[in-house]
This record gives structure tokens, C-alpha cells and sequence, in this order.
């Protein structure tokens, strides 16, 4: 396990190492700061000077290793726009993208896993089909076209929920629901996919015909053996939710990192875009990681040397 | 196995329990006077003295006092500033009231004023309101109250316009590490002002929030207390005013006009705006554009008022030359170029395109900039293509469009907003038509030298004749096609007293409740 574990940081280092050239790269290649940034009437002089005091008068190469050596000190420089450390202002907004991320993955875990097994036990009756339609429906409604509906029927006609902003549970909801609805659909077909695959197999037949009792069977042969692709995919799926959030902080005004990375893009904020790529990508290392060191602990089978 | 269910029902457990939180102290239920605004972005700092953009600009005009304001007009009215004159060629004197004070009780002064536009100046601050006061040389300070510019050659008062800088407490500031020439960043979070409204708090993209400041000069705004609460999609801030969760929204499309105009909540608040929609012919770049004959074809070829009418829901009005009507400087002698597409057809063929065979144009346009720019792109294409020439759209995302703006890389048209809160021609025709501006597409030593008399001219109406003369040479040359100033449009709760602006500034000392 500990070789499994070394092995695995010396990757993650790499990746991370990866993904800091290419953000670096790519943002510096796509186009020039001072052209966003600077009023439209500043003078040539003016933008020069802008260029020269950000260091972006430099050889790229002279940026990249001021920037490698500094990012390595924690140090990602002062947002372009607001005059702050990068880093501090993409970590004062992970708090709530994480939260709106594990709550919207939850409500899709909790909503779709009994109904995946449902739909799986009853297999082409009505509640199975009605299962397939709502999976269809949540992964082919665009989030924006669902987060505008939600708000509009449950915050404008109905008056249940805010529609914007963070607060309590109430703000929660509809960015919960909009966000989770394309990961339930997801995982709803993927449990009942496998757990028909599973009530299919040998061993299950096996159990029943000893006369296990029906309960016992489902949950624990069945259950136990249908969680391991669910597992895998879960982890995925908040990598996923984390990419998709751009789109309902955006609807719900929630002030999550999305929302600064996007608006940083839109002014060529090199610092906040190369913080937030380089935050993103070790968090999804660490989620995958989890998720494998979850598998081995769910599945006896599977050990890490 | 029980303690790995249990371990996982505790993540659950609290996972749910840091989300239900007490609710964040925002409008819903809090006191009557209190406004919440939604613009479509947060505030990016509270160093007044960094940035030019509008909505920061917005929060910063409650904290903060300025020399001077414009009125609803545009012309300009004493606030910090009692008086102001020319007291030689190069010497432009401010009287300061003396009851103006920091919210820390320090009296506001001309040191104060001083600080604050050697900071703007000062290359190390980088501050993107360098162009505000680069005519001005240096500052004196004779008295506490009184600060004169003194300006390199004699120049029009407008030709910089130093009395829009914030003015910010340069002991507060000194006491925070920051001084010409250095900067601590403190400010960027912690402002001191003279301003109607005391900071309070902020949450970034969350909310900000402000409160009346009792011992304001000006005397105790009517509102307690104001919240900025940012939403950036303009159908959820609709959606917001619509339920109550804020009294005042910016940037409303027009396809909401008839649903809040006749809601039983809001209010439609429209104002005639300073920005005025475009497209440049690039002159430098060789091609049709070239010919002033193809550029005053394709004017004719346009039909302005028809596109504000099924584009902008009738929410705009037509230019005949750069200028908004209510500038120094706007000729009412200059005619508009009426559509009429036989004349346009005519000056083709007298250019080289008989039924405009051989004419071909790429129409760029940015996409999200500006209220329909991709529309108006797509209208304008299609009147364009009637005169028999073959004109397509090329449409960009912002980013990427002003990089190539900027280095004057879109040809042979390209369509632009520019938004002039001066309220004076300088601005808009040194930016745009000089030769060695980054934004102009369009080079005439001609006309270089009148803009340049005029920004230098003292007397009004010889100023008024130079910029009469310099409008006359631009509608002939038609650099541009001349399309129309925005009408911008605010929606508002209906017990908000409020009226919107031309400039996109919000006055929050100017707002009652009913």
C-alpha cells in the first residue's frame, strides 16, 4: 500500500507539473492582458508601461521560470484585477463550491441509487420506464434551459426559494437540484444497468435457489457487487460537477471559484486562471486517489502493492 | 462493516449540516431602508484610485467623494468643489468646501486631492486611470482648500478630467504603508472615504454592504442602508427583482421590457446613454474600405432606424457623427446619412462595383459585449447585402476581439461601442480618429490638427467652431458607419425613487423609498 501510495504522489506531481506548463502556455499564447485590461482609451505608452510593470515585456520562458519558481513558494502572484493575491482569492471561494458540488452529489446519490435498484427489480413495468424518462430527461435538458425553469417556477411563480445568491439550506436548493440532475440521470442508469448485470449472474442465482431470503439476496450479493462501477463513476461525476458548477454559479449567483475562474478568463487574469487550473488539478488527484483506495476497501479482491 | 456505514452516514451528516447554515443577512426581511443592487458583476477592489470599470466605479461613487458631479444633463455641478477657474494659460484652480470629512472624522483637504492623483499618475501603481489626469504636470496645494493643476501647454478643462478621481485620505493611507510610489494593497480591502455610505462589509461576489454615513456634508442619505449583491445572468436578475431580492438591476435585455414595464413589483427606468454603437472601416489596411466613396455608399446603405426599431425594441437613437447630442462638442449642422439604397448603389458604380459586383466585406463583431452586437452585426449584413455586394459576419468572443482591436488587426470593418462620461468630444475624437491613437483605424493629419487645437483651445465657441469643422470632415470621410446611441435600461422594485442615467453611474445619495 505505501508503494501503491508513493507511487501514485510521484504521478500526481507530474500531472500537476503538467497541467501548470499548459495553462501557463496556453493562456499566455491566446492573447494579450493589457488589451482587456487597460481602458480603451489608454495611450500606446500606457500599455507598454502596464506590460512592463506586470513582466509581461519579458521572453516567455524568463515568465515561465519567474512564475515556476514563485508558484512553488505558494506564491501565484496578485490578480490583475483586483490587486490581490491570487491564491487567497481562489481559496476564500472554494468553501462554497464544494459545498453546492457535495450536496448536488449526494442529492444524486440519495435520489438515484434506490431508484437505479427499482427500476432494476422491476424491470420494464412502470416504474422502470418512468425511471428511463427521467434519466433521458436529466441528461439531455440543457443545465442553463433547467436552472432558468427551476428558478422561474419554484423562485418566481411559487416564491419557495431564493433565486440567487448563498445563504442557508433554502439558497441551496435549486443550484443543488440543477446541478445534480444530469449526474442522477447518470448514475440512476449506470445502478440499474449493473445490478442487472449482477442479477443475471451465477452466483445470484445460486443464493436464491438456497433459499435465501429475497432482501438478503438483493442487498447483500447483489448491492455489494453493482457498487463497484457505481463507486468508480461517482468519483468522476464530482469531477465533473466541479466543471459544470461554471454554468449554475453563473445562473444562481453563487460565489463559488467557477464563477473567478470564469470571469478571470474573460479578463485574461493569468494569475487567478493559473491558480484555480492548478487547485482544480490537485484536488481531482486526490478525488481519484480516494476513489481508488475506496474500491480496494469495498471489493476484498482488489489490493494496491 | 458498521463502523465503515457509520463513517459514511457521518460525512453525509455533516456534510448536510455546514449547508444549513443561518441564512447570510441579505434584503429578504431586512429593514425598509434598505436597497439591494444587482449588477452583473462584483466590485473587483476598493482602491478607488485602480480601476475604470463601471461597476466598480458604481460602488466606489457611494464611498467616495469627487470633485465634481454631472448632472443628469451632463454638465458638470460643484460637489467637493465649490468653484473652479482658469487662473492662467496652464493653471486650472479648485475651491474645496471645508465641512467634508473621512469617516475617521480627518478633514478632507487639498493634500488629500493631491495624494490621490499622484498615486493615479505614479507608473508603479499601475492604475488604469492614468488617462484621467495625463495633462496634468504637476499639483499645488496654496491652502488646505484650494488645489490648482497646473498643465503642460494651456488646455481645456475637459482635455483630462482630473476631477473625476476619487479622493482618498492620504494620512489613512500613509498609516497603511502606502504612499506615491508604494503600495501595501491594503486599500484594496479596507477603503476610507468621505463618501454618503460607510463600508461595512464584503463578501466577494456575494454581497457588499454599506451604511449610511450620518455626518455626510451632503446630509444623511434616505437609505439606511445598501447591499451590492452581483448576479451575473441578466434572466436570473430579472427573476431576482421580480421575487424581491433586489430593489435595482442594471443591464436588463430588451426582451424583458413589457414584462417588468407591467409588472405589479417593478418598474422599466430607461436612460439616453453616452455609448454609441459603431462600425469602423479599417483605413489602414488596404481594400474597398479604402475609398471614401465605397465608405459614404455603404452609409446610405444602412437603415439605422429600422434595425433600432426591430433590434433594440425602438431602445436607441440615431448618430450623425460620433457624438452623443448632449456634448461639448456635438454640431446639430451635421445631417444624418438617410438610408437610401439608389444613392448607395450609385456611388458603388461610381467606385468600381457596378450592382455591387466585386465588393466583398467581412462584418466582424464581438458576441456579449454589448446590448445585440452580434444582432446588429447580422441586420447590418443583411441591408448591406442588398446593394448587390457579398458582406458575411464574422463574430468573436470579447476576449479575443479587443486583443486584435487593439493592434488594429480587424479589417475591413469591425463594429465597436465607445462610452464617453466626459460629456466631451476630446475623448471620443482623440481615441478614435487621431492617427496615433491604439483605436483608430483612420489616419488624416487634417483632422489630427483640429483635435488637437481643440483639446488646447480655451475659448468655448472657438473650441465649438474647431470640433464644428472636425465633424464636418468625419461625415464626409465616413471612417465610420454611423449607427446609434444605446438607450439603457434599469428595472427597479416599484418603492425604489431612483432615475437612471445616460453615463451608467448609480447615485446612491440620490435614492428614497416610497
Amino acid at each position: 500500500m505505501t508503494t501503491f501510495l508513493l507511487r501514485r504522489a510521484v504521478g500526481a506531481v507530474w500531472v500537476v507539473v503538467g497541467v501548470a506548463v499548459t495553462v501557463f502556455l496556453i493562456l499566455h499564447l491566446t492573447g494579450d492582458p493589457a488589451a482587456v485590461m487597460m481602458p480603451p482609451d489608454a495611450t500606446t505608452e500606457q500599455v507598454a508601461a502596464f506590460r512592463h510593470n506586470q513582466g509581461f515585456d519579458r521572453p516567455l520562458y524568463v515568465q515561465f521560470g519567474s512564475f515556476a519558481w514563485n508558484a512553488l513558494r505558494g506564491d501565484f502572484g496578485n490578480s490583475l484585477r483586483h490587486g490581490e493575491p491570487a491564491l487567497g482569492l481562489a481559496l476564500e471561494r472554494f468553501p462554497a463550491s464544494f459545498e453546492l458540488a457535495i450536496s448536488a452529489l449526494l442529492l444524486a446519490i440519495v435520489v438515484a441509487v434506490p431508484i437505479g435498484i427499482l427500476a432494476a427489480v422491476r424491470r420494464n413495468s412502470p416504474v422502470d420506464l418512468a425511471a428511463r424518462v427521467f434519466a433521458l430527461i436529466g441528461q439531455s435538458a440543457p443545465v442553463y434551459w433547467m436552472g432558468i425553469m427551476l428558478i422561474l417556477i419554484f423562485g418566481v411563480q411559487l416564491g419557495w426559494f431564493p433565486v440567487s445568491g448563498i445563504g442557508g439550506i433554502r439558497h441551496l436548493v435549486l443550484p443543488t437540484v440543477t446541478l445534480a440532475l444530469f449526474t442522477m440521470a447518470q448514475l440512476m442508469r449506470l445502478t440499474r444497468a449493473s445490478m442487472l448485470d449482477v442479477m443475471q449472474s451465477d452466483y445470484l442465482r445460486t443464493a436464491r435457489a438456497k433459499g435465501v431470503a429475497p432482501l438478503v439476496v438483493l442487498w447483500k450479493h447483489a448491492l455489494r457487487n453493482a457498487w463497484l462501477p457505481v463507486i468508480t463513476v461517482i468519483g468522476t461525476e464530482l469531477v465533473t460537477l466541479f466543471s459544470q458548477a461554471v454554468i449554475t454559479e453563473t445562473i444562481y449567483s453563487w460565489p463559488g471559484v467557477a464563477r473567478l475562474a470564469v470571469q478571470a478568463i474573460v479578463d485574461r487574469d493569468y494569475p487567478i486562471v493559473e491558480v484555480v487550473v492548478i487547485l482544480a488539478a490537485l484536488a481531482f488527484v486526490a478525488i481519484n486517489l480516494l476513489v481508488d483506495l475506496l474500491y480496494a476497501s469495498l471489493d476484498p479482491r482488489i489490493r494496491y502493492e | 462493516m458498521f463502523s465503515r456505514r457509520f463513517s459514511l452516514l457521518a460525512v453525509a451528516a455533516f456534510v448536510l449540516a455546514s449547508t444549513i447554515g443561518p441564512g447570510s443577512p441579505g434584503p429578504a426581511g431586512a429593514a425598509d431602508s434598505t436597497v439591494t443592487i444587482s449588477q452583473g458583476v462584483d466590485p473587483v477592489t476598493m482602491d478607488p484610485l485602480k480601476r475604470t470599470i463601471t461597476p466598480t466605479t458604481n460602488v466606489h461613487y457611494a464611498l467616495f467623494d469627487t470633485l465634481v458631479r454631472h448632472d443628469l444633463s451632463g454638465k458638470m455641478i460643484p460637489w467637493v468643489a465649490t468653484s473652479w477657474k482658469r487662473v492662467s494659460p496652464t493653471v486650472w484652480e479648485y475651491k474645496l468646501r471645508h465641512d467634508v470629512k473621512f469617516w475617521n472624522g480627518d478633514p478632507l483637504t487639498s493634500a488629500d486631492v493631491k495624494f490621490s492623483v499622484e498615486k493615479i499618475k505614479d507608473p508603479a501603481e499601475g492604475s488604469e486611470q492614468g488617462p484621467r489626469v495625463a495633462t496634468v504636470e504637476r499639483i499645488e496645494t496654496p491652502d488646505p482648500y484650494t488645489i490648482r493643476y497646473i498643465t503642460a501647454k494651456p488646455t481645456a478643462m475637459i482635455a483630462g478630467y482630473p476631477w473625476e478621481v476619487f479622493i482618498v485620505s492620504s494620512k489613512y493611507w500613509k498609516e497603511h504603508g502606502d504612499d506615491v510610489g508604494k503600495s501595501s494593497g491594503y486599500e484594496a480591502e479596507h477603503p476610507m472615504g468621505s463618501g454618503a455610505f460607510i463600508f461595512k462589509s464584503w463578501r466577494k461576489d456575494e454581497q457588499l454592504v454599506m451604511d449610511a454615513n450620518a455626518n455626510y456634508w451632503h446630509g444623511k442619505p434616505a437609505i439606511d442602508h445598501i447591499v451590492w449583491k452581483p448576479i451575473p445572468e441578466a434572466a436570473s436578475r430579472v427573476a431576482a427583482l421580480r421575487t424581491g431580492e433586489t430593489d435595482l438591476i442594471t443591464n436588463v435585455p430588451s426582451q424583458y421590457q413589457l414584462q417588468l414595464a407591467g409588472g405589479s413589483k417593478t418598474r422599466l427606468k430607461s436612460a439616453r446613454s453616452v455609448r454609441v454603437l459603431f462600425f469602423a472601416f479599417n483605413t489602414l489596411k488596404p481594400g474597398p474600405q479604402q475609398n471614401k466613396i465605397v465608405r459614404q455608399a455603404l452609409n446610405y446603405a444602412i437603415d439605422v432606424p429600422a434595425i433600432i426599431r426591430t433590434v433594440l425594441g425602438g431602445r436607441g437613437y440615431q448618430v450623425s457623427s460620433p457624438l452623443p447630442t448632449n456634448f461639448v462638442g456635438y454640431s446639430p449642422k451635421i445631417p444624418f446619412y438617410q438610408h437610401d439604397l439608389a444613392k448607395a448603389k450609385a456611388l458603388l458604380a461610381q467606385a468600381g462595383f457596378p450592382d455591387g459586383k466585386g465588393l466583398e466585406m467581412v462584418v466582424n463583431a464581438p458576441t456579449g459585449r454589448y446590448n445585440k452586437d452580434k444582432e446588429v452585426a447580422e441586420a447590418i449584413v443583411g441591408q448591406l447585402n442588398a446593394t448587390g455586394g457579398h458582406f458575411s459576419t464574422k463574430i468573436q468572443e470579447w476576449t479575443s476581439y479587443v486583443n486584435q482591436t487593439s493592434s488594429r488587426a480587424l479589417t475591413p470593418m469591425y463594429e465597436l461601442g465607445w462610452g464617453n462620461d466626459s460629456y466631451d468630444a476630446d475623448n471620443t475624437l482623440t481615441s478614435l480618429f487621431t492617427s496615433d491613437a491604439r483605436l483608430s483605424t483612420y489616419a488624416n493629419p487634417a483632422l489630427d490638427k483640429l483635435v488637437t487645437d481643440a483639446r488646447y483651445e480655451p475659448d468655448v465657441a472657438k473650441r465649438q467652431a474647431i470640433y464644428d469643422k472636425a465633424l464636418a470632415i468625419i461625415h464626409d470621410e465616413a471612417p465610420w458607419l454611423f449607427l446609434f446611441e444605446y438607450e439603457d435600461l434599469y428595472a427597479s422594485s416599484k418603492r425604489l425613487v431612483w432615475q437612471a442615467r445616460g453615463d451608467e453611474l448609480i447615485y446612491c445619495d440620490d435614492m428614497k423609498l416610497q
